[in-house]
């Protein structure tokens, strides 16, 4: 029984470590990415930011969106 | 990329705005007819005329009225626009925009502010109850509906236009369909064109329909008018309605939250202080 208890007990503190590790390691990956994930951004606050789910066009628009 | 397609265009002024309808195989006849729906709804939901049906309910002093279809969608979505900002879009503010003076068009000119004290907008659920064709306002409260109703027109009328059209109702806009050459409708959004594909966009502003040190963009926190740090903000959403809502509580929440507001809940955004 206590060589189970001990079995159980490293197996637990092995875990604990293993993930404090993991997570650790994790947070700190500089390329983690965004979430979510933006394929335009200029620094600061003004500027324009764009996700995926909009494609940037070269071509003239045919209206705009504007303050009225 | 396909070749690209004529677009045609109808052009009109509306609601104190500029409008502007765009369709892919539809008529001429079928844009004037878009432009017939806008002054129609427009006339029956804005404040400004005494005979509207919003102006009814305003002046309801607590009692049901009656209302149209319209209308109860409009005001179910104003009662949305409130739980998806926590507040922040309040169409209950009508009381702090008369007394700063915007009591007619601002085409016709301002009139003088009468606010001695600014008070909070209401909780709108609160004050607003919606039944079947029937509504009731809290005495003493009002609405005004100007962007709520921009925003729901839009994405209406590009649905009612055919799979492949664009409505901008006074620069809230939506896009069905894949445009004129296949990859979305071209849209100048914060100095850039966005290529938008069944989706909304919408701008939040201070700088225009502003008067002395005064502008019509109120934060119902407060009930005067917003001095966040942000004077415009410019969204894309899955919808021209919720485009017109990510983009005015962007502009109240300010700098600081601005940015983290926008990516949870819109596409691209463009924000200037």
């Amino acid at each position: 029984m206590r060589t189970f208890l001990l079995k159980a007990g490293a197996l637990t503190l092995g875990t604990t470590l293993a993930s404090a590790v993991y997570v650790t390691a994790h947070l700190k990956n500089p390329s983690a990415p965004l979430q979510p994930a933006v394929l335009t951004s200029q620094q600061g606050v003004d500027g324009l930011t764009i996700t995926p789910g909009v494609r940037q066009g070269d071509v003239q628009p045919v209206t705009s969106t504007y303050a009225s | 990329m396909r070749p690209e397609r004529p677009v045609e265009a109808y052009h009109f002024e509306a609601l104190g705005t500029r409008c502007s309808l765009f369709g892919l195989g539809v008529s001429q006849t079928e844009l004037l007819k878009g432009e017939f729906w806008v002054r129609a709804l427009g006339a029956r939901v804005t404040r400004f005329s005494e005979r509207s049906e919003l102006s009814t309910l305003n002046r309801a002093d607590g009692a049901w009225v009656d209302i149209s279809a319209e209308m109860e969608a409009l005001l179910r979505e104003a009662l949305l626009a409130y739980e998806l900002s926590a507040g922040l879009v309040n169409v209950a503010v009508l009381p702090s925009l008369l007394a700063i003076g915007y009591t007619r068009p601002l085409a016709e000119g301002a009139t003088t502010a009468t606010m001695v004290t600014a008070l909070p907008a209401p909780a709108l659920p609160d004050v607003l109850s919606v039944r079947n064709k029937r509504a009731r306002l809290e005495r003493g409260c009002g609405v005004d509906l100007g962007g709520i109703a921009k925003g729901w027109m839009a994405d209406r009328l590009a649905a009612q236009l055919g799979s492949d059209a664009l409505a901008n109702i006074g620069g809230d806009l939506r896009a069905v369909g894949e445009g004129p050459r296949g990859d979305g409708w071209p849209v100048g959004l914060g100095g850039a064109t966005v290529m938008l594909r069944d989706q909304g966009a919408a701008t939040s502003s201070v700088r225009r329909r502003k008067w002395g040190e005064l502008h019509h963009l109120i934060d119902p926190r407060t009930g005067l008018p917003s001095r966040s740090g942000l004077e415009e903000v410019s969204v894309v959403a899955a919808t021209g309605c919720e485009a017109e809502v990510v983009a005015k509580t962007a502009l109240l929440l300010g700098p600081g939250l601005a940015t983290a507001y926008c990516a949870a809940h819109s596409q691209a955004w463009w924000l200037s202080t």
